[in-house]
């Protein structure tokens, strides 16, 4: 505890240290490779404006992070305190990442919004890869302007039709239960994973599927044994975009569901640490970086074939 | 006895392009037929329909007595080596030879150890059994096409379908692959049908060649029938390089191949032949030939070719008139608008 708090204190200058330690390992490192001569010294200079402009880049990415990061641990006095807010001039304290996981239904929220999103993972994959698949492979003319009529579903906005999802929700008897967004939010997740996954799918040679059926295969067994491994990369990528749609979700998840403790993330978090315009800084950020962290990383390691599956799709058109 | 495979009236439209437009052919058991011709012709099209992967728009397939036009590919016994291989990339060349076999032993039974003996007996046949653990990216052209070739051939197939097997090969590669090709089709004795649009790969293969255009077969028959026996004038130009000469008069036209026009000097048989006044206009020394155009006279606006081996002494310049003969037989001709061939009966007649 007392090595947090030191830390915390000490923020920039360790990370400053960190840093320059790193720096000086990587040159050493040079240097006991290639010899500690001029060339290397000079190569080193000229490389060192790239690395300055990288290094700028990544302070720019990561400052939100670390400015979250930093205040959550602040009390209030210090928060308020103008200027340099920045730095600790009074000490750390955890209490209100304490609050945040006691006096708030925080880790419901949390579990709720991976029930809805894992749910709605589940029925979007089961619906969209064969629809997926159809409209990259099995259809024609019509089955393309249908794909594109599909996909203008995806720009009908939540704010124009939350009303009449309302009705329907309360028709279904679903109201204040986290079923009703898992009935909802397919509307939107299946025609955007169709989308992205149609890309990978036309990405797959048509030739490689034509030779299992060749091979003695039939066209559902084709699909799972030669399409879906190689277009794995796109499914995951389609899995995690599908499960951030439904995790920022907000109009739905605030109309639908009333009682606190069966809210998702998105809804719970700033309706229970904002009460009209009083901020509850220090939790809201925790709670917002605690989510932010896992999903930032799960996009990092898909990001390439994240892209590549947007830009096959805007291609194909 | 029925032949192996027959068509019978296949026909294949898409919208209104007639990609296939009436073919009856009947493919013997055992024998290498190349359907030979341009792009566009519907020669890929009509082996997909061997193979199942097009539904002709008319016509019935029987592939061993059976009929099977309507059948999907896994019920027809044939396999297939496609034009890019289409080996699985995220297998190794083991699974990849190994996948239709285990198709197959959801009937058949196959153990592993089944599996494994035949893969291993097939990549030994095509000398890639050092390569199984390799995946397909790591193989060069020639490896994966005899990865492609082991796949097709591990079933025992009733027929192998190879469309363009050998287009993606370089050349020097592609003549070795040809002659191994041919070899092990006659060692196991294997039905093959062979796609192609290269008049060499096509002559050096076959036992038989289908010419097609337009969606019908122009001829069928050996190589050296339809070299020598050119049905019409298609066939005639499609096959040769250079290609035939055709020249037109009022009733009919006649044509020639560069390699039977030759300077009269060096004519065997003077008095069978025909003589033409030739005026050469350039010279392409080849190395083994040369190769000259020009004009014969009488037919000034029809390029003429002849091709005179090299090591004749005979010296051709540029700008000349020279007496040059085609022996008589070698004359073909053909009807002046269908393009068919005339005999030389037919032609005293119309004469």
């Amino acid at each position: 505890m007392a090595l947090l708090i030191w830390i915390l204190q000490n923020f920039w200058s360790l990370l400053v240290l960190a840093f320059a330690s790193l720096v000086g390992l990587r040159i050493a490192y040079r240097f006991h490779k290639y010899g500690a001569t001029r060339a290397e010294l000079s190569h080193i200079l000229r490389r060192s404006p790239f690395y300055l402009v990288v290094l700028i880049f990544c302070f720019f990415a990561a400052a939100p992070f670390m400015i979250m990061f930093l205040h959550s641990f602040k009390v209030d006095g210090d928060l308020y305190r103008r200027p340099q807010p920045f730095v600790y001039r009074q000490d750390p304290t955890l209490e209100h990442l304490e609050s945040l996981f006691t006096n708030t239904a925080y880790l419901d929220f949390i579990r709720n919004s991976v029930v809805v999103g894992v749910a709605v993972v589940i029925i979007t994959l089961i619906l969209s890869l064969p629809a997926a698949y159809a409209l990259a492979r099995l259809t024609g003319r019509w089955g393309e302007r249908a794909g594109i009529l599909m996909f203008l579903v995806y720009l009908v906005p939540p704010t124009l039709l939350f009303i009449p999802m309302f009705r329907i929700v309360v028709m279904l008897g679903l109201k204040d239960s986290p079923l009703a967004l898992i009935v909802v939010y397919p509307s939107f997740t299946v025609p955007f994973s169709m989308w992205l996954l149609q890309g990978f799918f036309k990405a797959v040679p048509p030739e490689l599927e034509e030779a299992a059926l060749v091979d003695g295969y039939n066209r559902v067994e084709a699909f799972l044994r030669v399409v879906l491994p190689l277009s794995l990369p796109g499914i995951i990528s389609t899995i995690v975009f599908t499960f951030t749609l439904t995790l920022h979700e907000f109009i739905y998840a605030l109309v639908f569901i009333t009682n606190t403790s069966r809210r998702t993330l998105s809804v719970g978090v700033p309706t229970e640490l904002i009460l009209g315009d009083v901020y509850f800084w220090q939790p809201l950020l925790a709670a917002a970086l605690i989510i932010a962290i896992p999903v930032g990383f799960a996009y990092n390691l898909f990001l390439d074939s994240l892209v590549q599956g947007f830009t096959m799709g805007a291609v194909k058109g | 006895m029925m032949s192996l495979v027959e068509l019978q009236g296949i026909k294949k439209f898409f919208d209104n392009v007639r990609a296939v437009d009436g073919i009856e052919l009947e493919i013997e058991n055992g024998e290498f037929l190349v359907i030979l011709g341009p792009s566009g012709c519907g020669k890929t099209t009509l082996m997909r329909m061997i193979a199942g992967l097009e539904k002709p728009t008319a016509g019935q397939i029987f592939i061993g007595g059976e009929e099977v036009t309507t059948l999907p590919p896994r019920k027809r016994g044939v396999s297939m080596v496609f034009q890019s291989y289409a080996l699985y990339p995220h297998m190794n060349v083991f699974n990849n030879i190994a996948f239709p076999l285990k198709a197959q032993s959801r009937e058949k039974k196959y153990d592993k150890r089944a599996i494994r003996d035949k893969v291993e007996n097939t990549a030994r046949l095509l000398e890639i059994d050092m390569l199984l653990d390799r995946r397909p990216r790591q193989l060069s052209g020639g490896q994966r096409q005899r990865v492609a070739i082991a796949r097709a051939m591990v079933t025992q197939p009733a027929v192998l379908l190879l469309d363009e097997p050998l287009s993606n090969l370089d050349a020097k590669l592609r003549a070795n692959a040809r002659d191994e090709l041919k070899e092990f089709q006659r060692s196991s004795n294997i039905t093959a049908v062979f796609v192609t649009h290269d008049q060499i790969e096509a002559m050096g293969l076959g036992d038989r060649i289908v010419v097609m255009s337009h969606g019908k077969i122009q001829q069928i028959g050996t190589p050296q029938r339809i070299y020598d026996d050119p049905a019409n004038e298609f066939v005639a130009t499609f096959l040769g390089s250079p290609s035939m000469n055709i020249l037109r008069n009022d009733v009919f036209s006649f044509g020639f191949r560069p390699e039977n026009f030759l300077p009269k000097t060096l004519a065997d048989n003077p008095e069978n032949s025909r003589i033409f006044h030739y005026y050469v206009k350039r010279v392409e020394y080849l190395g083994s030939d040369r190769l000259l155009y020009g004009y014969v006279q009488g037919h000034d606006n029809e390029l003429t070719l002849a091709k005179v081996p090299s090591n004749v002494r005979v010296s051709l310049e540029v700008d000349s008139d020279y007496e040059f003969a085609v022996h008589n037989s070698d004359i073909k001709f053909f009807d002046k608008t269908s393009g068919q061939r005339i005999t030389e009966q037919n032609l005293q007649e119309i004469l």
